[in-house]
C-alpha cells in the first residue's frame, strides 16, 4: 500500500475569507486573501512557499494565485480530480511532496463563487453532447432528468434507507446537529440559526428523499491550507496539526457521482479503503477519535460513513445518531464549526481548518482532550480522509 | 406600389399595406356561403369505420340490438361526427381546385395562401349538437365567415386567426348541429419556438461516441441492448472497451428482456428543467439479466414505487431525434382482473387500446361500467386514459374522418410545412376525447355540446393521456346535465384541453 509517512509533516497554517452568498469579489480574489491569511496565521513567507496543490472545480489556477502572491518559484504543484472528494487528498499529496523532498512549504486551497456566480447545485443541466469519455458518463443519466448532485445522491439514499431502515428523521439529526453548531460559530453562514428536527422535515422536496435541508447551501468563500515539515512546523508559531496520516480512495467500478452498479450501493467502498489505510497507518482505531469532521455536501451519505470507519456496525449509524453520539457530549462530536450545511460549503476544505482548530485548542466549540481528529472528503465521487494529531 | 425600402429592410408589409390587405381579408366577415350538401347519406359502414378507427365501442353507433331496444329505437351516429358528413371528400388531381364561391373562407385562405400565410393549423372548435344523426340523413351545412383576427406573431407563426361558423341541417331542413372552427393560417418558420408555452424543449440528448453509439442505436430500433463479453459472458453496464470481468476485448450486446425490478429511485422536484415534468421519477432499474440501469419510471404513483416491484421497458420518442428507454410497472394479471372486477368509478387507468386485434376483450370490459346518476358529484374524476399514438391511428382516423390533407398521412408533406412528422387532426381528438368520455358515462348519454383548444400536436410514437373531471352537474326535474372539464397530454404538453356538456339518461326510479 501507499508508503508510510505518518507524522512527518503537519498543518501550520489556515485562512479563509468571510463565508457568505455574494462575496462581491472575483475567485481570485477569494483565493488570494485566503492563502494570504493561512500565510499570516503560519508565520511563514510567501516566498518560502514552493508547492501547490489544489482540485479540480478549482477556477484559480496555482500559477496566478503564485504570480498574486509572489511566490516566485513552484517545484511541486498539482490537481486533484473528482471536486470535493479531494479535499483532504491535497493534503495528503502536499505531505507526500514534502516528504518526498519535492517541496517544502505546500498551499493547498479552494476558493469559489459557487453561490453568486454558476450555481454548482445545478448541475449539469447546461452539459450535453460531447464525446469525450466523461461528457459519455452523463448520457447515461442526464436524458432522464438526474441532472443535480442532489439527485445522484438521491437514489443512494433511497436504496440506503430500505436496506437499514433509517428515515428522513435520521437524516435530519445530522442537519439539526450542524445547524446546532454552526450556531455558535460566528464564522458561520448560519451563526444563531439553528432548526429544529421538525423544521427539518417540513422544508420542502428537493429530490426525494432529500428535502432542502439535507442539502448544503451553495457559498461564495476562500479557504486555504499550508502544510510543512513536522521538524520546520515545530519552529513556527502554532503548535503543529501533525499529518498522522492521509489517504486516497478509489474501487471497484467507481464513477463520479453514480457508482450504481455495484453489487451493494449502500456502502462506501473508497471510503472503507480510506480508514483502512488510515487505522494502519497510524495504529489507531475508532476509540481513538475525539472529534470528526464528517463531509456532509448531502446528510444521507453522512451515515454510512460512520460505519466504513467502523464508528458502528453496517446499517446501525441512525442508533448511533439517534443515541446523540455526534453531538457536543457524545462519543464522536462532528462537524462542529458547524458543517457544510451550517458553516459553508467549500467543499470540505473548512473542515479541515476546523480539525487544526480542534488539535490546537481554539475551536469556537472546543471539544475536551483533543488527540486526534478524523476528516472526510466527499462522498459519491472517488474520495479521501485524513487524522491530524497533537505533537507529542 | 410604392414601397419605400429604405425604411425597413424586412420583406413584410408596410403599415399601410398591412391595413389594405386586412381590409381585403376581412370584406367577407359576415357573409355566408352556399348551402353544401353532403356528397353520400349518413350510413352505417361509415360511422362503424370511424367507430373502428376511434376504437368507440358505444353500442348505440354499432350494434342493431342494442339500438333497436334504446330510446332511439335505432342506431345514431356518433355525434363527433357532425363535421364528417359533409367532408369535401377526396378529389384526386383536383383537390385545390374548389370553387372560392363555396364558402367565405375558401376565398380568404386563398388571399392568405397567395400572401405567404400557407400554414394552417386548427386552434379551436366548438360543437353543439342539437338532434340526433341517424342512418339515412342527408346532412347539409352553411357556413359563415365570424372573424379574421389582426396579423398576430404566434408561437406557431405570424399569421392570421380565420373563425368560421358552420349550421348543419338535416334533410327536412332541421338544424342538427353547430360548429365555431377556429384555424390559424400562419407563415411557416416565423414561429418562437422556444418561447412556445406548450412546447418544451427536448430532454437532453445522451452524450456518446463510437463506443456507445450501439446502446442508443439499438434504442431508436426499441431494443435494449447491453454489453457482453464474447469470451466469459460476463454482462455489463455502462459499456467499456474491456470486459470487466475477464480483459477480453472480443465485446458484444445481447438484447434483454426488457424487464427488470426496481433497485432505488429518486423524485426530483427541484431545480426544474423545462423538458421534464415534475415531480420526475427516476428508477435504477436491476433487469433480469442481471445489470443496473438508470431510467424513468413512468405510469406509477411517486407513492406507489416499491423497491423490488417489477417493471418492463417501453419507448420515448424525443421531438423524432432519439429514443429513450422508460420502464413502468408490470402488472400481475390476477390482481388486475380483479381490480376490474371490483371496479365502479375508480381512479384507475384505462389503457385505449390502438391494437385492433384486442379491442373486442377490451370492449367488452369497457361498457361494464355505468354512472349512477345520482352518484356523479363535481369534482369526480374520469379514469386518466393513455392513448398510445402510431402511425397507423392518425392515418386510419384521419381517412375515416374524410380528412386528406397530406399533414395527417404524407410525412414529407408534413416536414415541408414545418413540422417533424404527421400529426392528428382535430376532428380524431374530439373523436377520441368523446370515446373516452362514452365509456365513462355508459352508451345512453346524449351530447349537448364539446368544446377543445388545440395546443402541441399528437405525433406518432407519442403518448396522450386523457385526464379530466366533473366541473359543473345541474339537475332540471329529472335531467342532469355534467360539464367535463378535460385535458390531453403529451410529452410536447398539452394536446387538448376543453370542456364537454352531457345529458345523463333520465331516472325512471320514481314510477
Amino acid at each position: 500500500m501507499s508508503t508510510n509517512f505518518s507524522s512527518e509533516t503537519a498543518i501550520v497554517g489556515i485562512g479563509a475569507t468571510e463565508f457568505s452568498k455574494n462575496s462581491g469579489r472575483t475567485p481570485m480574489e477569494l483565493a488570494v486573501e485566503a492563502c494570504e491569511a493561512a500565510l499570516e496565521d503560519s508565520g511563514v513567507a510567501a516566498s518560502d512557499v514552493d508547492g501547490i496543490v489544489t482540485f479540480s472545480s478549482e477556477q484559480n489556477f496555482e500559477i496566478e494565485v503564485a504570480r498574486n502572491l509572489r511566490i516566485p518559484s513552484l517545484s511541486h504543484f498539482s490537481m486533484i480530480p473528482h471536486g470535493g472528494g479531494a479535499a483532504c487528498g491535497t493534503i495528503g499529496q502536499a505531505a507526500s511532496a514534502i516528504f518526498s523532498g519535492s517541496a517544502n512549504y505546500v498551499l493547498c486551497y479552494r476558493a469559489f463563487n459557487e453561490r453568486s456566480w454558476h450555481r454548482f447545485g445545478s448541475g449539469v443541466q447546461d452539459k450535453h453532447g460531447g464525446a469525450e469519455a466523461f461528457d459519455v458518463t452523463f448520457g447515461w443519466t442526464s436524458p432522464f432528468g438526474l441532472l443535480t448532485p442532489a439527485s445522484w445522491v438521491a437514489m443512494f439514499a433511497t436504496r440506503y434507507m430500505h436496506l437499514s431502515g433509517a428515515t428522513s428523521e435520521d437524516f435530519g439529526r445530522v442537519a439539526v446537529t450542524d445547524r446546532r453548531f454552526a450556531a455558535t460559530n460566528p464564522a458561520a453562514f448560519f451563526y444563531e440559526k439553528p432548526i429544529t428536527l421538525e423544521e427539518h422535515q417540513e422544508s420542502r422536496w428537493i429530490v426525494e428523499p432529500l428535502h432542502l435541508l439535507d442539502c448544503c447551501q451553495e457559498s461564495d468563500g476562500g479557504q486555504a491550507i499550508l502544510v510543512t515539515s513536522l521538524e520546520r512546523a515545530r519552529d513556527l508559531p502554532n503548535p503543529p496539526a501533525v499529518i498522522a496520516s492521509a489517504a486516497q480512495g478509489a474501487t471497484d467500478d467507481q464513477q463520479a457521482m453514480r457508482s450504481y452498479y455495484r453489487d451493494d450501493i449502500t456502502r462506501i467502498p473508497e471510503m472503507k479503503l480510506c480508514a483502512d489505510q488510515l487505522w494502519k497507518n497510524t495504529g489507531l482505531g475508532p476509540s481513538d477519535i475525539q472529534v470528526a469532521n464528517i463531509y456532509d455536501h448531502f446528510t444521507p451519505l453522512f451515515l454510512p460513513q460512520l460505519e466504513e470507519f467502523g464508528f458502528c456496525e453496517k446499517g446501525e449509524a441512525k442508533e448511533f445518531l439517534r443515541d446523540g453520539n455526534i453531538e457536543m457530549d457524545g462519543l464522536l462530536p462532528t462537524n462542529t464549526n458547524g458543517g457544510q450545511l451550517g458553516e459553508a460549503y467549500i467543499h470540505g476544505m473548512n473542515g479541515i481548518a476546523e480539525a487544526v482548530r480542534q488539535i490546537r485548542g481554539t475551536s469556537v466549540n472546543q471539544v475536551e482532550n483533543v488527540e486526534n481528529a478524523l476528516v472526510t472528503a466527499g462522498t459519491s465521487v472517488p474520495t479521501s480522509a485524513l487524522i491530524l494529531s497533537q505533537d507529542r | 406600389m410604392n414601397r419605400d425600402l429604405s425604411q425597413t429592410n424586412e420583406p413584410a408589409k408596410t403599415d399601410s399595406e398591412r391595413t389594405n390587405f386586412y381590409n381585403s381579408l376581412t370584406s367577407e366577415v359576415g357573409s355566408a356561403g352556399k348551402i353544401e350538401v353532403a356528397r353520400d347519406s349518413v350510413s352505417e359502414p361509415v360511422i362503424r369505420s370511424w367507430c373502428d378507427a376511434m376504437s368507440e365501442s358505444n353500442p348505440l353507433y354499432i350494434s342493431q340490438d342494442f339500438a333497436n331496444d334504446s330510446k332511439h329505437g335505432g342506431i345514431i351516429a356518433p355525434p363527433a361526427m357532425l363535421q364528417v358528413w359533409t367532408m369535401s371528400g377526396l378529389h384526386l388531381g383536383d383537390q385545390f381546385q374548389k370553387n372560392t364561391e363555396d364558402s367565405p373562407s375558401a376565398g380568404v385562405y386563398q388571399l392568405l395562401d397567395e400572401a405567404g400565410f400557407t400554414g394552417v393549423v386548427a386552434t379551436n372548435a366548438t360543437y353543439h349538437y342539437d338532434a340526433v344523426i341517424k342512418p339515412g340523413d342527408l346532412i347539409s351545412a352553411s357556413q359563415k365567415l365570424l372573424d379574421i383576427s389582426e396579423e398576430k406573431t404566434t408561437a406557431i407563426g405570424v399569421g392570421h386567426f380565420v373563425t368560421t361558423e358552420t349550421i348543419y341541417f338535416d334533410t327536412s331542413g332541421k338544424q342538427v348541429g353547430s360548429m365555431e372552427f377556429r384555424v390559424l393560417k400562419f407563415r411557416p418558420g416565423t414561429g418562437k419556438k422556444n418561447e412556445q408555452t406548450d412546447q418544451k424543449p427536448p430532454r437532453p440528448k445522451p452524450a456518446s461516441n463510437s463506443s456507445t453509439d450501439w446502446f442508443w442505436d439499438a434504442c431508436n430500433n426499441k431494443e435494449l441492448r447491453i454489453q457482453s463479453c464474447n469470451e466469459c459472458t460476463n454482462l455489463q453496464h455502462p459499456p467499456a472497451v474491456r470486459c470487466l470481468s475477464c480483459g477480453s476485448v472480443l465485446l458484444d450486446s445481447i438484447t434483454t428482456t426488457g424487464k427488470g425490478s426496481l433497485h432505488s429511485w429518486a423524485i426530483a422536484h427541484y431545480p426544474q428543467v423545462p423538458a421534464f415534468d415534475y415531480p420526475l421519477i427516476v428508477g435504477l432499474v436491476e433487469l433480469e439479466e442481471g445489470v443496473r440501469l438508470v431510467s424513468n419510471i413512468t405510469d406509477v404513483e411517486p407513492e406507489k414505487l416499491e423497491i423490488g416491484m417489477p417493471l418492463e421497458v417501453h419507448w420515448l420518442n424525443v421531438d423524432n431525434e432519439f429514443t429513450l428507454h422508460q420502464f413502468k410497472p408490470i402488472h400481475d394479471e390476477k390482481q388486475e382482473s380483479e381490480f376490474e372486477n371490483t371496479k365502479t368509478d375508480d381512479n384507475n387507468d384505462q389503457t385505449f387500446n390502438a391494437d385492433q386485434n384486442n379491442s373486442e376483450t377490451e370492449s367488452a370490459q369497457r361498457h361494464v361500467s355505468k354512472l349512477d346518476p345520482d352518484n356523479v358529484q363535481i369534482g369526480d374524476e374520469l379514469p386518466n386514459s393513455p392513448v398510445p399514438i402510431t402511425t397507423l391511428l392518425i392515418v386510419s382516423t384521419a381517412l375515416a374522418t374524410r380528412d386528406y390533407q397530406d399533414v395527417h398521412h404524407d410525412p414529407k408533406a408534413a416536414q415541408s410545412k414545418g413540422m417533424p412528422d404527421i400529426f392528428m387532426n382535430i376532428l380524431t381528438s374530439a373523436g377520441i376525447v368523446s370515446r373516452w368520455i362514452n365509456d365513462w358515462a355508459g352508451p345512453e348519454i346524449d351530447w349537448s355540446s364539446i368544446e377543445l383548444r388545440l395546443g402541441a400536436p399528437n405525433h406518432p410514437d407519442d403518448t396522450m393521456t386523457l385526464s379530466g373531471s366533473v366541473t359543473e352537474k345541474t339537475e332540471h326535474g329529472n335531467q342532469i346535465s355534467l360539464v367535463i372539464s378535460f385535458l390531453g397530454k403529451n410529452d410536447r404538453g398539452v394536446h387538448v384541453s376543453g370542456n364537454a356538456k352531457i345529458l345523463l339518461p333520465e331516472n325512471s326510479k320514481e314510477d
